[in-house]
């Protein structure tokens, strides 16, 4: 029997190799360049797009040459000294320290959190999902009781409850401690598709092909849906940013002393700062609502690109 | 001794509801349905829609789990899937489906759609690999650059002859094709049947054929089993269910067959509607109280229906009493 099939064609080496060249010449072009097509569609969205990256960059670079624990002392001269001065660009607050500095690297600091928030609350929250969603039956079951019970904790209370009860803490183990609390909307999300996906046709065919269960969710189902991934993951990022921004602002995010958007805004606690001394918190605040716009324009577009029926692009093919 | 033999199997849908989510019901998509594939040739499997053909392909294959009863292959039965992954069962047992483009990851080149069987079962290199899926290609029938081509490039008749490429990927003994070829139009059915023909003569193969349209099953079947409610009601060859068939259920689907003859489409229309008439009357004897079918009862041979208990008596005792003339 075998014997039939390698008769049953021959083809020549240079055939092959041709072939395997105009593949690669046509090689997956289609979701970037459909991706690309819609930023060039939508000028504030490409806008946005390259103010963010410039900005994180720029954060990222620049507090490398801030000396955090010096700029962080206190300056008596520099008591709320006015904005537009040579020393200070921005201004500085009740302790003379430079709010343009304590702005970037407070931005590093708030963008970083998110960052890891993110990728560790949406890497668990999709795994979380797709399990849930492929196998079903108990396993979905006992996992949405886990999702279940997640939800019904009062979460900032709980965030605040573990932050005051450990005694050292740090950006890395708040994105950790944070992380616990923010997968859930990922999976409920991805647990849904999955469910649908699931039913397919091809999953069964890949079943019954041999595919391990493993290998079909993560590299079968799991390309399917990455277009929800996508999308999923940059609007969690914007409201990531105001998650740890919210909890600083109230008291109980980064350890004194260590700059991050929500504390700067936090001077606005003061009715004081807020009438006189606006240049203490307003310059956080207006980073904060850029950076939340750029980001969910960003995130419409990647939706819109999804969607064939939304898009704006030209070449849409 | 037959290649597959499937005994008594059944799947049992459990329906849950009330305040405690319990099971209040069973959907019996299968319930007991028994017969044997022989090496080599094609066995239809035919019903109307929601009959339980496809929920009987799934359970036989192993991507539904059975109830009850059991599928022997290779003297093993094949329902509990440890014994599946010890016999390499599904390098042996395929399936076609029955919607292609469903059953092709959009997201994947069609070389790697079809050396996925090969991939898991036969470890070949890079090069053997794609030269297999280069002479597959070509036994559909298709050009060598679909290759690098994406599922949605392809017409669906196109597609369905990818999916039986991949399905003889791995020179399986059994394919279960599920209404391969009832999504696609007239021509189209015809060039993919006469592929899974050649593909049969070439390399030996059993189908279990799953379709509702007697037409084409005559044109692919030797043996023929007849399913309603997830019972077989009328089981032959196909001389059997076509020259002589017996149960209502069978008659009211031959009739329903479209008449290509234009001279004899009055008296089909005819026929039909006494079909009908005679179905709707006798509806109630032929089903038990439960709207299930009964036992099947072997009137020759090749030939078993399941009839009445009166009408099977009659029978039973005809068959007895040729006995002892003989
Ligand atoms: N997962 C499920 N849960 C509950 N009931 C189901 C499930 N799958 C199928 N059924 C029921 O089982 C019955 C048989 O379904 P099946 O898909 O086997 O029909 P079929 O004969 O293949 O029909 P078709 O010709 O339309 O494909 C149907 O009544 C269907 O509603
Ligand atoms: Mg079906």
């Amino acid at each position: 029997m075998k014997r039939d099939i390698a008769d049953a064609t021959s083809i020549s080496k240079e055939d092959l190799a041709k072939l395997t060249k105009e593949a690669n010449e046509e090689a997956t072009p289609s979701r970037m360049k459909i991706m690309w097509g819609e930023f060039k569609a939508d000028k504030p969205a490409l806008v946005s797009l390259f103010l963010l990256v410039f900005f994180i960059l720029f954060v990222i670079i620049a507090s490398e040459f801030i000396d955090v624990p010096k700029m962080m002392e206190t300056n008596i001269m520099g008591y709320y000294n006015k904005p537009f001065s040579s020393d200070y660009w921005l201004g500085a607050d009740a302790g003379g320290r430079s709010i343009a500095k304590e702005l970037v690297v407070g931005s590093r600091n708030s963008i970083s959190i998110a960052i890891g928030l993110t990728i560790i609350s949406s890497t668990f929250g999709i795994c979380w999902g797709l399990v849930s969603g492929y196998f079903g039956g108990m396993v979905d079951l006992a996992m949405q009781r886990v999702y279940d019970f997640m939800m019904i904790i009062p979460m900032l209370m709980t965030i605040i409850v573990i932050v005051t009860i450990i005694p050292h803490y740090n950006a890395i183990t708040l994105t950790l401690i944070l992380s616990i609390f923010y997968w859930m909307g990922t999976s409920r999300l991805i647990r849904s598709r999955t469910l649908a996906e699931s039913q397919k046709d091809y999953v069964a065919a890949s079943k019954t092909s041999g595919t391990s269960n493993f290998k079909i969710i993560f590299r079968e189902i799991m390309p399917n849906i990455s277009s929800l991934i996508i999308v999923d993951t940059t609007l969690s990022f914007a409201e990531n940013i105001g998650v740890e921004t919210g909890l600083s602002f109230l008291g109980f995010g980064l350890p004194m002393g260590t700059p991050s958007l929500g504390t700067l805004i936090a001077n606005a606690n003061d009715p004081e700062n807020i009438t006189q001394y606006w240049w203490t918190w307003l310059p956080a605040a207006i980073e904060i609502i850029i950076l939340c716009l750029s980001i969910s324009y960003i995130g419409q577009v990647m939706r819109r690109t999804t969607n064939a029926a939304q898009r704006r692009g030209q070449d849409q093919k | 001794m037959s290649l597959i033999e499937i005994n008594d199997l059944k799947v049992h849908y459990p329906i849950r509801g009330g305040f405690w989510n319990r099971i209040v019901d069973n959907v019996k998509a299968v319930d007991g349905v028994t017969f044997n594939i022989e090496a080599g040739e094609t066995y239809g499997l035919v019903g109307e829609s929601g009959s339980g053909k496809s929920t009987t392909a799934k359970a036989i294959i192993g991507l539904e789990k059975a109830t009850a009863g059991t599928v022997m292959y290779n003297g093993k039965d094949v329902t509990k899937a440890e014994n599946r992954r010890k016999l390499d069962y599904n390098r042996d047992v395929q399936m076609i489906f029955q919607d292609s483009l469903s059953s092709l990851n959009p997201r994947k080149r069609i070389e790697d759609v079809i050396a996925e069987p090969l991939r898991n079962f036969e470890h070949l290199d890079k090069e053997e690999e794609k030269l297999r899926v280069l002479q597959l290609l070509d036994i559909v029938g298709l050009d060598a650059d679909a290759l690098y081509k994406y599922p949605h490039q392809f017409s669906g008749g196109q597609r369905q002859r990818i999916g039986v490429a991949r399905a003889v990927a791995t020179h399986p003994k059994l394919i279960i094709a599920d209404e391969p070829v009832s999504a696609l139009d007239l021509s189209v059915q015809a060039q993919v049947l006469n592929f899974m023909k050649k593909i049969q003569r070439q390399f030996g193969i059993s189908y279990l054929f799953i379709s509702h349209d007697l037409g084409v099953v005559r044109h692919m079947c030797k043996n023929i089993a007849i399913m309603t409610r997830g019972r077989i009601v009328e089981v032959g060859t196909r001389e059997d269910i076509y020259n002589n068939p017996m149960h209502i259920y069978t008659k009211r689907l031959l009739a329903a067959i479209p008449e290509t003859n234009v001279n004899h489409r009055e008296a089909h229309r005819k026929h039909r509607l006494e079909i009908e008439k005679i179905y709707q009357e006798q509806q109630a004897t032929y089903y038990d109280q439960d709207g299930m079918a009964f036992p099947l009862v072997k009137v020759s041979p090749t030939h078993s229906v399941a009839l009445p208990p009166e009408l099977a008596k009659k029978f039973e005792q005809q068959s007895e009493s040729k006995g002892v003339n003989v």
